[in-house]
């Protein structure tokens, strides 16, 4: 029985009629909605910025959020030369549309790293980063950079925020990552980050970046206690993988470069 | 002959009929624990001897008992030697159970086997209690309200699972742990005979995942507060056999004065009970041989295979064989009649594939340190097919020469 | 089925009776992947609620010009243009929430509770009756996942949407989370044994066993 609306001219006519109508729906919202998602991405990067530095009041409002992050300036950085560079060379307008994450996909802004030295398991690593700068006068206060590296199951992303003297942590935080929750999820854990508060990065020659995480507790009486953060307990590999990836960003590979003309004012 | 007496005594209540009636699981329980049943099994599967399901899980209970009085003697010989060279350390946690060392037994320097003992036994004595308590508290309710007969595999998945817990183990993760075991892995299923998962490492495995900072780590093992001690596979991992050697040594790991679960260190004590199961064909041979076999070769590929960041991929087989639960899996856990293969040839698979993915899951795996309780469920869950397959191959074979 | 005495069977018979989850066992990809938290779940559950109703709302609408070699397509395209709509919208108004529910929006597409309303009530019931199931089903779908949702987020983090009942050991309380509720696979447990509760509240809900073990001969038979 051919009913009238099995002949194929209608099947095509009722397939271009739904294709239109539900691409209309589809864009309209995507269009419209499209603003409010931009704010809320780059609110969700602002507030995790804060977070690592401190700065973030609980329950602050989306205002809030925004006015204490104008107090920070952020600049792009090269990260083997140390000096920094203008965000149209790597083709954006504001350095807060740059994304140092995307571009370490792409091999024309990005260097691939042996696996040999590649502690933090991150493959590329990109050629150009973007770090966050605080200052009081003409004083600096705080930098915050980003960071990232392989835990157990998954790439930690996050931030660590460095004191004045570029030297001293401030604090800590991953704001991306998919480690076992009650174990390597602790990274999330505000006491365990609470521990980071005070360490040092650099010894007193202040080259080589020497985070560790020890098993068990640190011992107040260690010599180095203030290079040592109590690893998460039953999470050898998370914990290993912090450590290595905050010593690799931190380290000649990283940041260390321009930390060191930063922390000598020479840039 | 009190107890018959009074068990024929009551035994009316019990009855069909009696006030007691929906109690007969109980009195059934005690009547054949004391005496043998009348009806003891008289078809062919029987012809060897009069052996009941009674007498067989009351054998494996006793060939565990090597291990259990091992383990106790291990947990206060960790315990005390940690209190010799730190006498300001805490006995036990406090409470009742220091009482009852402090009455008994010396502790740090100075304690002999006796003492040491009695520490272990302050700690395995409540373990134990609690999972028979609670785990029979489970077979109990469901035996009465399904009417049917309180089952004696409990006897051995007790035992079994009180022997594999951490010494120092709250004993309401013990009670979790055995409540899952019972009620997720077996009574869900339909009880004894019914159940896929062996009901011990299926509430072990529960606690590990559920209870990972507790269960596992370096502070679990010894029953002192603050004492923290890596076990033979934390070693292995993160040094490999250099470690291994020079922090304990093969002989002290075959003995078992090394950290671990309760039952577990000692793998010579293991293979005593073990033996014994097997020369009494409880066990069998075939699943026992086949994960040693699967182990081996597993072993033998990765250090072929080799790694330069992965230290446990050149740990030998004689380590694998003594270090975390491996022995005891092997005896007592991957021979469990119900949830093993049941087909001869479906045994020697059963076995390798179990050797094989404990191994594979220590070595490659970096979050589970031990992977005998993994692979054996693992292998739990295929023994079904392995079964189906190895029948369905030997119809084949017959059919063509019809 | 008559229009009048069917309209309240429709919208709350799967609920209990003909639940989605718990009896027709479908949707559990989602029930195992956004239950670690009440507020995340109750967001993912209203999300659904809102797809299969509308979705089943068009569908029914449209049913009389929908040539049957295409149908599948077009409930396809009608689904996934919705679900395009509500993940935009998440999106752009809770954010922080659709971050956590992430893949899990999109794949409300797949989910075969959609699909199957569509293609198994709409195609055949007018637009309001249709509209009904779709919201029926869909708080079907979403009692089993709050439930679930519930245990998980209490025993697992002894909270509840977030606000901390039992103070855990690790920031300084007594309660000791039960890791193994985090998880994925506990899930099934408590689908499981929430389907254990349902049946024997319900027998009729139990399906005939598939073969019976002939009686023991003896004893202690083994």
């Amino acid at each position: 029985m051919s009913k009238p609306k099995e002949t194929v001219s209608r099947t095509l006519m009722v397939a271009l009629a739904l294709c239109i109508a539900c691409s209309v729906v589809v864009s309209t919202a995507a269009v419209m909605l499209r603003p409010a998602q931009v704010v809320n991405q780059t609110l969700d990067i602002k507030s995790n910025i804060l977070a690592a530095a401190g700065m973030l009041e609980p329950g602050a409002s989306a205002n809030q959020i925004e006015e204490t992050f104008q107090q920070f300036d952020v600049r792009l950085v090269d990260l083997d030369t140390g000096e920094y560079v203008d965000p149209a060379s790597v083709g954006v307008e504001d350095p807060m549309k740059y994304d140092m994450y995307k571009a370490a996909s792409d091999p024309a802004m990005s260097t691939r790293i042996p696996p040999t030295e590649d502690p933090a398991g991150i493959k590329r690593r990109p050629n150009v980063a973007r770090v966050f700068i605080l200052n009081s006068g003409d004083q600096l206060e705080r930098v915050v950079l980003p960071i990232s590296g392989y835990g157990l199951w998954s790439t930690l992303y996050g931030f660590v925020s460095l004191e004045g003297d570029v030297n001293t942590i401030e604090g800590l935080g991953f704001y991306d990552h998919g480690e076992t929750p009650g174990l390597g999820g602790e990274v999330d854990n505000p006491r365990w980050k609470q521990q980071w508060v005070g360490k040092e990065v650099y010894g007193d020659d202040l080259t080589e970046p020497g985070i560790r995480l020890v098993k068990g507790g640190v011992d107040a009486n260690a010599a180095d206690k203030e290079h040592k953060v109590d690893a998460l307990s039953g999470a050898t590999i998370t914990s290993r993988g912090v450590e290595q990836l905050v010593n690799y960003w931190l380290g000649d590979r990283g940041f260390a470069t321009y930390l060191k003309k930063l922390r000598q004012g020479e840039v | 002959m009190g107890i018959r007496q009074f068990l024929d005594g009551i035994e009316h209540h019990f009855e069909k009929g009696g006030k007691y009636e929906r109690w007969y699981a109980l009195y059934e329980a005690a009547d054949t624990m004391f005496f043998t049943p009348p009806y003891v099994t008289s078809t062919t599967s029987h012809v060897r001897d009069g052996i009941d399901l009674k007498r067989i899980m009351i054998t494996v209970w006793l060939c565990a008992f090597p291990a259990m009085f091992f383990g106790m003697w291990n947990i206060g010989y960790h315990a005390n030697s940690f209190l010799a060279a730190n006498p300001d350390a805490l006995v036990a946690d406090g409470g009742l159970r220091t009482a009852f060392i402090q009455a008994l037994a010396v502790t740090g320097a100075g304690a002999g086997v006796w003492d040491n003992f009695v520490y272990g036994l302050a700690y395995f004595v409540p373990i134990y209690f609690v999972t028979f308590a609670v785990g029979g508290f489970w077979e109990v309710l469901f035996a009465t309200v399904r009417r049917h007969e309180v089952n004696e595999g409990f006897f051995v998945t007790s035992i079994l699972f009180a022997l594999i817990c951490p010494p120092s183990i709250p004993l309401w993760q013990v009670a979790l742990g055995i409540s899952f075991g019972v009620v997720i892995g077996k009574e869900v299923f339909g009880g004894t005979g019914k159940n896929f998962l062996n009901p011990a490492l299926t509430g072990r495995a529960f606690l590990y995942f559920a209870y990972p900072a507790q269960i596992s780590g370096d502070a679990v093992w010894t029953a002192v507060d603050g004492f923290s001690g890596a076990t033979a596979l934390s070693w292995a991992a993160s040094g490999g056999v250099e470690a291994l050697e020079q922090h304990i040594g093969w002989m002290s790991a075959f003995l078992g004065t090394i950290q671990g679960s309760v039952g577990e260190t000692s793998t010579l004590a293991v293979l005593i009970g073990g033996l014994v199961l097997l020369v009494m064909k409880i066990a069998s041979y075939r699943i026992v041989g086949g994960v040693m076999i699967g182990m081996i070769a597993m072993t033998l590929l990765l250090n072929v295979i080799g790694s330069d960041t992965n230290p446990m991929f050149a740990v030998p087989a004689h380590w694998h064989l003594v270090m975390g639960g491996f022995a005891f899996g092997m005896m007592f856990m991957a021979t469990d009649p119900v949830s093993a293969s049941m087909t001869n040839t479906g045994r020697w698979c059963f076995g390798i594939l179990v050797g094989v993915m404990t191994v594979l899951i220590r070595v490659i795996n970096p979050a589970f340190p031990e992977g005998i309780m993994l692979a054996i469920l693992f292998a739990n869950l295929f023994a079904p097919l392995i079964d189906h397959y190895v029948v369905q191959a030997n119809i084949k074979r017959r059919l063509a020469r019809v | 089925m008559s229009e009048a005495a069917s309209a309240k069977q429709v919208l709350f018979e799967p609920i209990f009776k003909n639940n989605p989850i718990a009896l027709q066992i479908l949707g559990i990809c989602s029930a195992l992947a956004v239950t670690t938290s009440m507020s995340v779940t109750l967001v993912m559950c209203l999300s659904v609620i809102a797809v299969t109703a509308c979705s089943n709302l068009a569908v029914s609408l449209v049913r009389a010009q929908i040539p049957n070699s295409i149908r599948i397509i077009v409930q396809m395209t009608i689904i996934a243009s919705l679900v395009i709509v509500v993940d935009q919208l998440l999106k752009a108004f809770a954010y922080e929430i659709s971050k956590q529910l992430s893949v899990f929006v999109g794949l409300i597409i797949t989910n075969c509770i959609v699909m199957g309303r569509a293609e198994g009530f709409a195609m055949q019931n007018g637009p309001w009756l249709s509209f009904l199931d779709g919201i029926g089903n869909g708080l079907g779908y979403s009692v089993m996942l709050i439930l679930v949702a519930f245990f998980r987020e209490l025993l697992g983090a002894g909270s509840l949407f977030g606000y901390a009942l039992m103070p855990v050991v690790n920031e300084g309380g007594w309660y000791v989370p039960n890791g193994l509720l985090l998880l994925p696979p506990s899930a099934f447990f408590i689908i499981g044994l929430a389907i254990w509760a349902l049946r024997a509240w319900k027998p009729e809900q139990v399906e005939a066993p598939e073969y019976k073990m002939s009686r023991h001969t003896t004893k202690e038979a083994f």
